[in-house]
């Protein structure tokens, strides 16, 4: 087994790596790239905490060999954010409370986020059928949902949405 | 988790795929979507020397209508699938039993119809980390010579979970294996071998390239049980199809009763089956006959090894065989008007 040199687009730069065959996306973004926004959690592709999107669909980054990574477009939840400026849907996050522990933030955000691009205004089953390959030990789903739905359309009557100056 | 070591190949045409598979044969393993075959590796239950990728294999990527079958390349992606116009139409299982795999918006994406129906069998005692097993006594799957999902077995009794395969088992599917220079045509009915260890009668060199689903006039439906709908594999599921009879439209003509993760495959109940011919499509107690007799046939194979207890298992198979017969006839009556 010997290192190979390939190249990753993340995030709309491409990056030169050298990798080992066996390793996969998740360990390179992690420990090479030090985007360390994805997380390993189960690392069998039950949880959804390590979620990226290639070429604009979830995966999972643990069950994707980097190898096969190569030639695709990947955005990870660093690229979410437009420099210093949250996107709608981090914003909405916090606003309303969505993150407890934070560990399986940055999964719901990329399913979210691929959901909402898919369908701009998705009704409650939709976002939690979305969102059902994505674990929260915290189990404060509740909170998540409600984030996803008023992301892309605030809502007049949920104070969260507009909170008091 | 680390992945043990191997090499990586990615060849470019299904031409190379197979040179690769004859040169390679036990050492290699086909890489598709790698949400079943990366799992495995990374628990240390295989551990390949060479993995063969199908990235650059577009070619096996297609679903193609014909007059008399539909033709799904085994590298379609189970999204593909559950969007596909005629399959919903004309396998309607197929459709529901891809929808039911994994989480809807990720494996979706990667996982694929051939890796599903090729997935090896699970056992809880067996589908556990490499720390897990080091602490007991290798069991027949894992190369040792006991069973501990059932007490002095003389074999392993591991369980087909696979959705997929129990669907098109239901709608009569075939599948095209090739090797180089050889192709071969087998019904899914034919192509498990009863062994939990090798549980496909796939050869080592060989390659499954389409799945033949014929087109006959006929409704199907899936239903399964599983703890955590998005994630888990099905706990009991069952594939129906009734095809009405072509003069009396109201009368069943074929039936066919597959229930999937019982046993070593997923099982074609022939008697339960035939007991529905000629049989009213509002006949419920004639369905429900037939669901107990599935029961009746199906659980002499049961072993309790994934998860819940046998007895639950057991008394849910009727349920998910009703429930399945009940969606088939009334699809067939609203397509009859």
């Amino acid at each position: 087994m010997e290192k190979i040199r390939i190249t990753l687009n993340v995030n709309g730069r491409p990056h030169e790596v050298m990798i080992y065959p066996n390793e996969t996306l998740l360990d390179v973004l992690r420990d090479q790239l030090d985007m360390i926004g994805s997380k390993e959690s189960c690392g069998e592709g039950v949880c959804g905490s390590c979620t990226v999107h290639m070429d604009g669909k979830p995966v999972r980054a643990c069950l994707t060999l980097a190898m096969e990574a190569r030639g695709a477009q990947i955005k990870t939840v660093e690229g979410l954010a437009n420099g210093d400026e949250l996107s709608d849907l981090q914003q909405s996050f916090i606003d309303h409370g969505a993150v407890q522990c934070g560990f399986c933030t940055p999964g719901m955000l990329m399913t979210a986020d691929a959901l909402l691009k898919e369908n701009p205004n998705p009704d409650e089953n939709a976002i939690r059928k979305a969102l059902s390959g994505n674990i929260c030990r915290c189990t404060g789903y509740a909170k998540i949902v409600k984030a996803v739905a008023h992301a892309a359309q605030p809502q007049d009557h949920c104070c969260d949405c507009n909170p008091k100056e | 988790m680390l992945l043990p070591r191997f090499d990586y190949l990615e060849p470019e045409n299904l031409e190379g795929a197979l040179d690769l598979l004859a040169t390679h044969r036990e050492d290699a393993k086909l890489l598709a979507g790698g949400t079943d075959l990366l799992v495995r590796m990374k628990k240390g239950l295989l551990k390949p020397k060479v993995l063969i990728s199908l990235k650059s294999l577009n070619e096996l990527s297609y679903i193609r209508e014909e007059k008399k079958f539909i033709k799904i390349g085994a590298r379609t992606s189970l999204a593909d699938i559950i969007a596909s116009g005629p399959v919903q139409e004309n396998a309607r299982a197929l459709s529901r039993a891809c929808e039911k795999v994994g989480a809807v918006t990720i494996q979706h994406y990667r996982g694929t119809i051939g890796g599903n129906i090729l997935q090896d069998n699970r056992c809880h005692h067996y589908n556990q980390s490499d720390f897990y097993r080091s602490g007991r006594q290798a069991c027949h799957k894992d190369g040792g010579k006991i069973c501990y999902a059932r007490e002095n077995a003389d074999r392993c009794n591991s369980t087909c979970q696979s959705d997929g395969a129990t669907a098109l088992m239901a709608l009569g599917a075939k599948l095209v294996l090739v090797s180089k220079g050889n192709e071969r045509t087998v019904d899914l009915d034919q192509f498990y071998t009863a062994d939990g260890i090798m549980p496909h009668g796939i050869e080592p060199n060989e390659l499954l390239k389409e799945i033949i689903i014929p087109i006959k006039g006929a409704q199907s439906a899936y239903h399964r049980l599983a703890y955590r709908s998005a994630i888990d594999y099905p706990i009991v599921c069952a594939g129906v199809l009734l095809r009405p009879s072509d003069g009396q439209k109201d009368r069943i003509e074929e039936a066919r009763i597959v229930v999937g993760a019982i046993s070593r495959a997923p099982l074609f109940l022939a008697q339960a089956s035939s007991s529905l011919k000629g049989k009213s499509l509002d006949d419920n107690d004639a369905f429900k006959k037939a669901a107990a007799a599935a029961m009746d046939s199906a659980a002499t194979f049961a072993v309790h090894n994934v998860g819940s207890t046998l007895e639950y298992r057991c008394d849910m198979i009727p349920l998910m065989v009703l429930r399945a017969l009940i969606e088939t006839a009334q699809a067939i009556e609203n397509s009859n008007g």
